[in-house]
């Protein structure tokens, strides 16, 4: 029992950090972006190379959100940008992205798996169980960003104006905040918390060009149960990933793999406004 | 009539929606401390005035200059910088965020904040006792009167304020255009007050102008005697 509810808390854990960057963009920008699956292996493969520089594996989680960020700002002043009065073009650019980032990738790395060392190794104690202590860990970092986003949106200047451009982009604009910068600084942000997310999640599967694909699918599902706000996504994450653990357990794997996608499928069908939204 | 000195010179302009034109050829200047009220019916051209000044809409013809600098091509956010706190008709504060942080917003950078904010509630005491409250909660009366403290947060040079007065009772216009007058004498702030409360009007600006399909059509002081009549006349037809 004790395994079940580590497993259920640390999956959740791992889902919100995962899906934050998707969630970021989407509320701010109104833009899905199809690129980050992509982000999630830019940051895994920033992960890779500090292994293989051998650096300090933890320098991997600063070294992937750097690589996203700047990134990111490029990607959003190039390819974005250009396209914000067609938005459905812009959802099919960061489609395209995607598999341009995948490629490249794939021509500098190769298509091997390849593999990262993990910061924690072993397990501990905790709650009368042995348990990872790096999905433990990893619970521990979902918290602090977590209420690191709160404040950043709540107890900020810049998350004032990204929430009053939100609401009203033209009212916000008509009051000095150039939405242009709080959409690129946004969009930088996003793709550094999907980065550091694949750096995290590296030392728990193997790298490879496409490994965020499965992600990207579950992260999209998340952040439309969770209506799109932070605490949504924190209760759509520990509802879905307890789900996912639960089929995992004790029906199949499989199955386990698409309880997510079918789960959130019927929430939504009850509920299209997502849990926290309306 | 571009006097070089004016907070607003405003000349030639020309904009509209689309194939659209819907203000043609306007000239209006605002001199620093002074109040002006721009009337007119609805469709009259009004608000697109404002939003052509602001940015919103691109000018097809003429140019707007603030403080001598020519603003004509610059981005809203730009535009607002300049200490220039424009209240739009509808639409104008954040509902669903709480009355400080739409008080907040008023400035660029939240640099005066504290002092602004206490100014402000000596001349609106029921906005601070409820800072904490979603802005969208207040009654109307009190949303504009939370629109008119928020441009005031600005520390603005001009105000360009689209219909403060429609829909509401007379003691709260009357406290409103008292508040003005008074931030006038106290900052020197110039005013281009858009509106159809003729009485408003006339009691608070300085001159006045008729805004008619699109055009100036009639001008003059707030101290001429016949001026509400004219006025009148001008809304009526």
């Amino acid at each position: 029992m004790g395994v079940l509810f580590l497993d259920i808390v640390t999956t959740a854990a791992i889902l919100f950090t995962v899906a934050s960057g998707l969630m970021i963009i989407l509320g701010v920008m109104k833009l899905i972006n199809f690129a980050h699956g992509a982000f999630l292996a830019i940051g895994g493969y920033a992960a890779f190379v500090t292994t293989q520089l051998g650096w300090n594996p933890w320098m991997a989680i600063p070294f992937a959100a750097v690589v996203g960020f700047v990134l990111g700002l490029v990607i959003e002043r190039v390819i974005v940008r250009p396209l914000y009065a067609r938005p459905l073009d812009a959802i099919l650019a960061t489609w395209g992205l995607g598999i341009v980032i995948g490629q490249v990738i794939t021509i500098v790395f190769g298509r091997e798996v390849q593999f990262v060392q993990s910061p924690l190794s072993g397990a501990i104690e905790f709650l009368g169980q042995s348990y990872s202590t790096y999905r433990l860990a990893l619970v521990a970092i979902g918290a602090i960003l977590a209420l690191a986003l709160i404040a950043l949106l709540y107890f900020t200047r810049f998350g004032l104006n990204a929430r009053a451009v939100i609401m009203n982009e033209d009212l916000a604009r008509g009051l000095g905040i150039d939405s242009t910068r709080v959409r690129l600084t946004t969009f930088g942000l996003g793709a550094a918390l999907a980065s550091m997310a694949g750096a995290l999640i590296t030392p728990l599967i193997s790298v490879d060009p496409n490994l965020g694909l499965p992600w990207l699918i579950n992260s999209f599902m998340l952040v439309l149960v969770s209506g799109v706000s932070i605490p949504g996504l924190i209760v759509a994450s520990l509802i879905l990933g307890g789900a996912q653990v639960l089929v995992s357990s004790y029906v199949s794997a499989i199955l386990g793999g698409l309880t997510i996608v079918v789960l959130a499928a019927v929430i939504l069908r009850i509920r299209p406004q997502g849990l926290f939204s309306g | 009539m571009n006097d070089p000195g004016a907070t607003l010179a405003i000349s030639g302009l020309t904009s509209g929606y689309g194939e659209a034109i819907v203000i043609r050829g306007i000239s209006l200047t605002v001199g620093a401390g002074e109040i002006v009220a721009l009337l007119g019916k609805n469709g009259m051209g009004k608000s697109t005035l404002l939003r052509t000044v602001m940015g919103f809409l691109p000018a097809r013809e003429g140019n707007v200059v603030i403080d001598g600098i020519d603003v004509t091509r610059d981005a809203p956010h730009r535009i607002a910088r300049r200490s220039i706190a424009y209240t739009p008709q509808e639409q104008a504060i954040f509902q669903d965020l709480t009355v400080g942080d739409n008080l907040r917003l008023g400035q660029v950078e939240s640099r005066w904040f504290a002092e602004e904010l206490a100014r402000i509630c000596d001349v609106f005491p029921f906005l601070g006792e409820r800072l904490e409250q979603r802005a969208g909660t207040l009654s109307g009366g009190e949303q504009k009167m939370l629109l008119i403290a928020r441009a005031l947060m600005a520390r603005p040079r001009l105000m360009l304020v689209d219909e403060i007065s429609e829909g509401l009772q007379p003691s709260i216009i009357e406290r409103l255009a008292r508040v003005l007058v008074a931030e006038r004498e106290r900052t020197g702030v110039a005013v281009l007050l858009v509106e159809q409360n003729v009485r408003f009007a006339l009691e608070v600006a300085d001159r006045w102008s008729v805004l008619k399909l699109g055009e100036i059509d009639d001008e003059g002081g707030s101290d001429m005697p016949n001026a509400a009549s004219r006025i009148a006349d001008h809304l009526s037809v």
